[in-house]
């Protein structure tokens, strides 16, 4: 299978903060890539430069081939765009945006009439085609950009946060879409929710100051975090007395409280018998060791402090 | 070759189009009033200004300055608009198209709507006013209007690609171009200049514009100096705004 996107030593520097730190990866043909980060980890940047909305300080990267750096309006026809934030002319009816978007990309009317049509009828926009994206609720104006983003058939759909915003209802509803554009395209998605990447993605990087961290399936990056030893002690009394038990233990390596549950990581598996010879079982009421999640797995890798 | 700057051009004509009413009676208001107020009203207080009724003296200058008014307003706010609001200008960059197509579109689009709105207030004066000109003259007029509102489209273009807050834009228009306009000769001859001072005004181009639009509607001459001057601001501003946009692009 041929790579649709190729990164090679990517360097983005602003302001003396580089955004992207010498980051190479592929994206096969036909999957669809989750790029998974918190907020400042370079995946926007990242998304800039494969869009050619921006020029990387070092390294080049390839859409199908085609260098974003010497080829750009070669690599803009053949991508998609969906924003982080919408960008619909509010000014033009949904039918008139994607007309416009379509003739951008050379299209004609016969060709571009049908299709608009067609997209319109997928994303349920068809009795709302005359109206103008200023009356249609977050999750319609979301479906109509990816249908703009879809009118020329890219090969490659890049998708910066689709669903950021949006109701569970419409969320869910342009993860289907997204889902049934599976293998037609190569999708390169960037988010925040871990269910979505875990829904949607074949493969997940997730990366932090501009460098990734991890790389596979998201089935193999919880596999790679079953030994994080985290378990879930519930009590029945004296929850305070034992979290300031709990919290003297030098192998707890966090500690989370929600009334008198705690959600704990040890150190090793070895650190078991001396927290059960610590607590004693006369207050608890059960022990079980967690599965964990993609979000243990993000949280464990980008830590927990907020970022701006 | 500039495919998108026309799909661009077409898309602001079409917003245009369904707004063209509402627009041009907005903008031939304020002229109007002007050519009422000073052509009408004072026309027994002002004598013929160098031989010229002032009623007929002042109108070239309220078409001109309609037009170029219009030229700036459509091409800052708009790509203001499209670059900071709307963020469409991001959308058109990830399309197969050039930065030239967006600035050249854009620029395009300003100087048509400052001719549409020069022409309606025309023809307002025409209809309301015993206001005439010989129509062999009027070639010569569309040549100062045209490049008029290509050096205030280009400006325009410039301040919308440069300036991030709003209230700024209107600072320009407050500070710069209202002076410039009224500096120009629209209401009183430019011999009521001190001599020191007339070398100035007469080599700038606002004057170029508004003089020479006079001169040629109502004398048919195209004054070479103005001619020239226009020409060549008119050149500099557009390669100016596309190097400007460029820039900021590439930032």
């Amino acid at each position: 299978m041929n790579n649709a996107i190729s990164i090679q030593n990517i360097t983005k520097v602003y302001d003396g903060i580089r955004a992207v730190d010498d980051l190479s990866l592929e994206v096969r043909s036909g999957t669809i890539f989750g790029l998974l980060g918190p907020n400042g980890a370079g995946k926007t940047t990242l998304i800039k430069i494969l869009t050619t909305l921006m020029r990387p300080t070092s390294g080049n990267a390839f859409v199908e081939g085609k260098s974003v750096l010497t080829d750009g309006a070669s690599v803009r026809g053949m991508i998609g765009v969906v924003p982080q934030v919408n960008n619909l002319d509010r000014y033009l009816t949904a039918r008139e945006n994607l007309a416009l978007h379509a003739r951008m990309h050379r299209m004609r009317a016969r060709e571009y009439g049908p299709r608009i049509d067609e997209l319109l009828e997928l994303t349920g926009l068809t009795g709302r085609q005359h109206d103008f994206p200023d009356t249609f609720s977050g999750g319609m104006q979301r479906r109509l950009v990816v249908a703009r983003a879809l009118i020329h058939a890219p090969r490659v759909l890049f998708l910066d946060e689709p669903t950021t915003g949006l109701d569970p209802q419409s969320r869910r509803a342009v993860w289907a879409y997204i889902q049934s554009l599976r293998s037609t395209m190569t999708i390169f998605l960037t988010t925040h929710y871990m269910d979505e990447a875990d829904t949607l993605c074949d493969r997940i990087v997730i990366m932090d100051h501009g460098r990734p961290l991890v790389d596979g399936t998201a089935a193999q990056l919880k596999e790679a975090f079953a030994h994080s030893h985290v378990y879930e002690l519930e009590f029945r009394a004296n929850a305070d007395r034992y979290e300031e038990v709990l919290r003297t233990f030098p192998f707890i390596r966090s500690l989370e409280r929600r009334g008198n549950s705690f959600r704990l990581e040890l150190r090793d598996e070895e650190s078991l018998k001396p927290l059960m010879d610590g607590i004693g079982s006369k207050d608890l009421k059960g022990i079980c060791l967690e599965e964990p999640s993609l979000e243990d797995v993000f949280i464990h890798l980008t830590g927990k402090k907020i970022r701006e | 070759m500039f495919r998108g700057a026309f799909t661009i051009w077409g898309r602001d004509m079409r917003v245009l189009r369904r707004s063209l009413f509402s627009e041009l009676v907005a903008v031939t208001a304020y002229p109007i009033t002007l050519y009422l107020a000073f052509g009408v009203g004072l026309k027994g207080y002002i004598a013929d200004v160098e031989g010229v009724p002032y009623a007929l003296f002042i109108a070239p200058g309220l078409i001109s300055m309609t037009a170029v008014s219009a030229a700036f307003e459509e091409s800052a706010w708009s790509m203001w608009f499209h670059r900071k609001v709307q963020r469409t200008i991001e959308e058109y960059r990830v399309n197969p198209i050039t930065v030239y197509d967006i600035v050249i579109g854009k620029i395009v689009s300003g100087f048509s709507q400052g001719a549409i709105k020069g022409v309606a207030v025309a023809v307002v004066i025409f209809l309301l006013t015993p206001f005439r000109f010989p129509m062999a003259h009027f070639l010569a007029y569309l040549y100062f209007i045209a490049l008029g509102s290509m050096v205030f489209s280009c400006f325009g273009t410039m301040c919308g690609t440069v300036i991030d807050k709003p209230e700024n834009i209107g600072r320009i228009q407050g500070v710069v171009i209202v002076p410039l306009i009224f500096m120009s000769g629209i209401f009183f001859p430019l011999s009521s200049y001190p001599a020191t001072i007339l070398p100035v005004i007469r080599v700038l181009p606002t004057t170029a514009i508004f003089e020479g639009a006079r001169l040629s509607l109502l004398g048919g001459v195209m004054e070479p100096v103005y001619t020239v001057t226009l020409t060549l601001t008119a050149a500099a501003a557009f390669v100016l705004a596309v190097w400007i946009f460029n820039r900021k692009i590439e930032e």
